[in-house]
């Protein structure tokens, strides 16, 4: 029987590698898959969530939703944005991006 | 149950891959493609749990829409390839630190966790189904329902700001 | 499910429903007009924005009851209506100083994002439930992400835009997890309800630290607090100016709301959990902003480091968890969002002229153009906290707020930074004032659209240290909300 607690640490796992990606990727187009992956764990932690407490409540689904649009608008965001940063710099990696000193 | 359970198992193992398979991979068209597969084994786990409208809109949204965008962007841009070194130098111990705290904290809850955990109760016909989620997007969360739609319309108007090339005098 | 659409429910998100009204109609115009006519735009922005402004205070208002509307997604209080408000005057003064910049005040896009944008900060401003507030969260930040990456044949401007977009993808996507957890474990998105939950010890200690820890990321990303700063000098200093000074003011502000609401309703049964961290990033943040000023030698840069600075003034109200302290944090708000609002606007007219924004281009300005130094006097003196301006009367305010709650320490390091402060403020009113420069010959013209927004906010900054208890009393009402 799937219990909650798998779920849940599936989820984090998947948050996890996420993470490291956008900490650890030099790739621009890499860093915003890294960012997807962490907001497809953020849903997986939803529906289970909704599984597993009342079924009756769809809260955590239509979170789930909701998550799902702002994802696609912030992916069409990001993209355009890498977009008219390669068009300038004609580089996409992160640490090349630094005209301004952190 | 127990096929139930090897099938969770063995899905998010290829998840967890995949995920890595993302991290990894040299190329950027491969790292997309780990994410296709990533993103369609979690769509056959919300299945397993039940959610078949969202299983449905994980496919499409993200391994249809915005993974065909990833896509063509690497292809546009051309930057498939990464160069020699993969990952910023000093930000490798800050990343391992900060997943290895959350796998900690992912430990704990699976561990010592004192809320109680209840059992997935059986569903009914129809239950998470595209009718029920309508009902619930128009009636509770009609508000949201509606900012979404400013939010992509937000997202339209910056990709065309964006990405539109203006004419300068030299090319008219 | 809340059956029909009641008239409480639409005066609730009057101001939003306005500005929807408002962007169709630039939709509209940006069409049929040509260029030579788009500059308007801008005035049909601020006029439509200051007449919002009006209509709700006339109409919108909220009531005494919980003003819980929309199926508990929205409450319509005076803590969401007064942050509405200032918000809206946020963007009316934006959307003037945007009107004389080349390649932003003639496009349609930017009023648009500007709108959209301000609509977001409005929602958050009056969100009470998670789902509500992540997406509000969301349609504030994206339109930002664009307007900071605004000017594409501009590489600092590209840079900008896409180094906000990737921090703030991140900070958000932690907060969201955090989120996620929270509803998961409190069994609701609703904050009084998770309030609930919390109280009744439903939820495990370490769960709830961690939850958080997760949301402050994504907060503290937005007031631009330490650890979580870094970002703000470089977008700061990349972005159009018009936009960092919106960044600076109206996106903070909106930051701020939801960390108060979220903290003291949500979060207000562990408040001693919360109120030692959030007390730590405060000094942090005063005194790393505070220090790293001193350094700058880019005006834009040096104000993105004061206005992390003041991000941990505006903490030392909230840590202090009393009627007095979120007083004194609203009221903070308010005076640091005007004053902001006009230094950014002066570094736009003289940066329109001189093409730099070196602190050494402010060489002789009192010279080259009087009111614009008076002008510069006036805000930087009151973002050094010095009386008679707003700025001074707020920071006794928060400081008051900690001696009263027994945090002697923290007061100390606010004072302390105070000192610090004053120090890189009149450096850059030395350029003003006492150096001269070779081009003093050179005049520097203020547009119509500037002239009106720089005498509103003087004027404003004023009345704000001098007339102080109307303000006052706002502030207190909007505080009153959350005890």
């Amino acid at each position: 029987m799937i219990t909650l607690n798998w779920v849940l640490i599936f989820s984090a796992a998947l948050f996890s590698i996420g993470l490291f990606g956008v900490l650890a990727r030099r790739n621009a187009v890499a860093i915003l898959m890294g960012i997807e992956l962490m907001l497809n764990a953020v849903n997986v932690n939803l529906v289970g969530f909704w599984r597993f407490s009342n079924p009756a409540v769809i809260t955590g689904q239509a979170f789930a939703v909701i998550v799902f649009a702002v994802a696609a608008a912030e992916v069409a965001v990001g993209l355009a944005l890498v977009i008219s940063i390669y068009r300038r710099r004609k580089t996409i990696a992160a640490d090349d991006i630094d005209l301004m000193k952190w | 149950m127990t096929t139930e359970l090897i099938l969770f198992f063995s899905l998010a193992l290829i998840a967890i891959i995949t995920g890595l398979g993302l991290l990894i991979s040299k190329n950027a068209i491969y790292a997309a493609l780990y994410l296709v597969l990533n993103f369609f084994t979690i769509a056959i786990f919300y299945l397993l749990l039940g959610g078949a409208f969202i299983a449905m809109a994980q496919v499409s949204v993200y391994a249809g829409a915005i993974m065909v965008l990833f896509l063509f962007v690497i292809m546009i841009l051309g930057a498939e390839k990464l160069g020699k070194s993969n990952t910023v130098a000093w930000q490798r111990p800050v990343a391992i630190i900060l997943s290895i705290i959350l796998l900690i904290e992912a430990g704990y809850v699976l561990f010592w966790r004192t809320a109680p955990v209840q059992a997935a109760q059986t569903l009914p016909d129809g239950f998470g189904g595209p009718a029920s989620i309508g009902n619930v997007l128009l009636n509770n969360y009609l508000l949201p329902f509606e900012i979404t739609s400013v939010l992509l319309l937000v997202a339209m108007i910056g990709a065309i700001v964006l990405t539109h090339k203006q004419k300068t005098d030299k090319e008219v | 499910m809340f059956g029909s659409i009641n008239t409480s429910m639409i005066l609730a998100i009057l101001p939003e429903i306005m500005l929807f009204i408002l962007a169709g109609f630039v939709f509209v115009f940006d069409l049929v007009w040509d260029d030579s006519q788009r500059r308007n735009l801008g005035w049909i922005s601020a006029g439509g924005f200051s007449l919002i402004i009006m209509i709700s205070l006339m109409l919108g208002t909220p009531g005494s009851d919980s003003g819980l509307v929309w199926g508990g997604m929205l409450r319509h209080d005076w803590l969401g209506f007064a942050f509405k408000m200032l918000f809206l005057f946020g963007a009316t003064i934006t959307a003037l100083f945007a009107m004389d910049v080349e390649d932003l005040g003639k496009k349609g896009e930017f009023y648009l994002l500007l709108i959209f944008s301000t609509l977001g900060m409005t929602l958050m401003a009056s969100s009470s439930n998670l789902i509500m507030l992540y997406l509000s969260i969301e349609a504030t930040s994206l339109p930002l992400y664009i307007l900071a990456g605004f000017f594409k044949d501009d590489d600092k401007s590209t840079e900008a835009g896409f180094k906000y977009f990737l921090f703030g993808a991140m900070a958000s996507a932690i907060m969201l997890y955090g989120f996620s957890l929270l509803y998961g474990f409190s069994g609701t998105t609703d904050l009084d309800a998770i309030a609930g939950v919390i109280k009744a010890g439903g939820m495990n200690p370490v769960l709830l630290v961690g939850t958080l820890l997760m949301i402050l990321v994504g907060f503290g990303f937005k007031i631009s607090a330490v650890p979580f700063h870094f970002w703000a000098p470089d977008v700061y200093e990349g972005a159009p100016t018009v936009v960092a000074g919106f960044l600076s003011t109206a996106s903070k502000a909106a930051g701020f709301t939801v960390l108060i609401r979220v903290l003291l309703t949500s979060y207000a049964p562990a408040s001693d959990t919360w109120m030692m961290v959030l007390a730590i990033i405060s000094t942090l943040t005063m005194t790393l902003g505070n220090t790293l000023a001193l350094a700058q030698k880019n005006i834009k840069r040096l104000l993105a480091y004061s206005s992390i600075a003041h991000a941990g003034y505006i903490l030392i109200g909230v840590v202090a968890i009393s009627e007095l302290g979120i007083t004194g944090s609203i009221f903070y708000i308010i005076v640091y969002l005007i004053t902001n609002l006009a230094a950014f606007g002066i570094v736009s007219v003289v940066g329109r002229i001189t093409g730099s924004d070196e602190i050494s281009a402010y060489d002789g300005l009192s010279r080259r153009s009087p009111w614009l130094g008076l002008a510069m006097l006036v805000v930087f003196l009151s973002l050094a906290g010095m009386p008679p301006f707003g700025g001074f009367i707020v920071k006794v305010l928060v400081l008051a707020s900690a001696v009263k709650a027994k945090l002697f320490w923290l007061a100390f390091v606010g004072i302390l930074n105070s000192i610090i402060g004053l120090y890189y403020y009149l450096i850059v009113l030395k350029h003003v004032y006492l150096y001269r420069s070779e081009n003093e010959q050179v005049e520097i013209p203020v547009t119509r659209p500037y002239a009106i927004g720089l005498i509103v906010l003087t004027i404003g900054i004023i009345l704000l240290g001098v007339v102080i208890s109307p303000w006052f009393n706002v502030s207190t009402i909007a505080a009153k909300v959350l005890f």
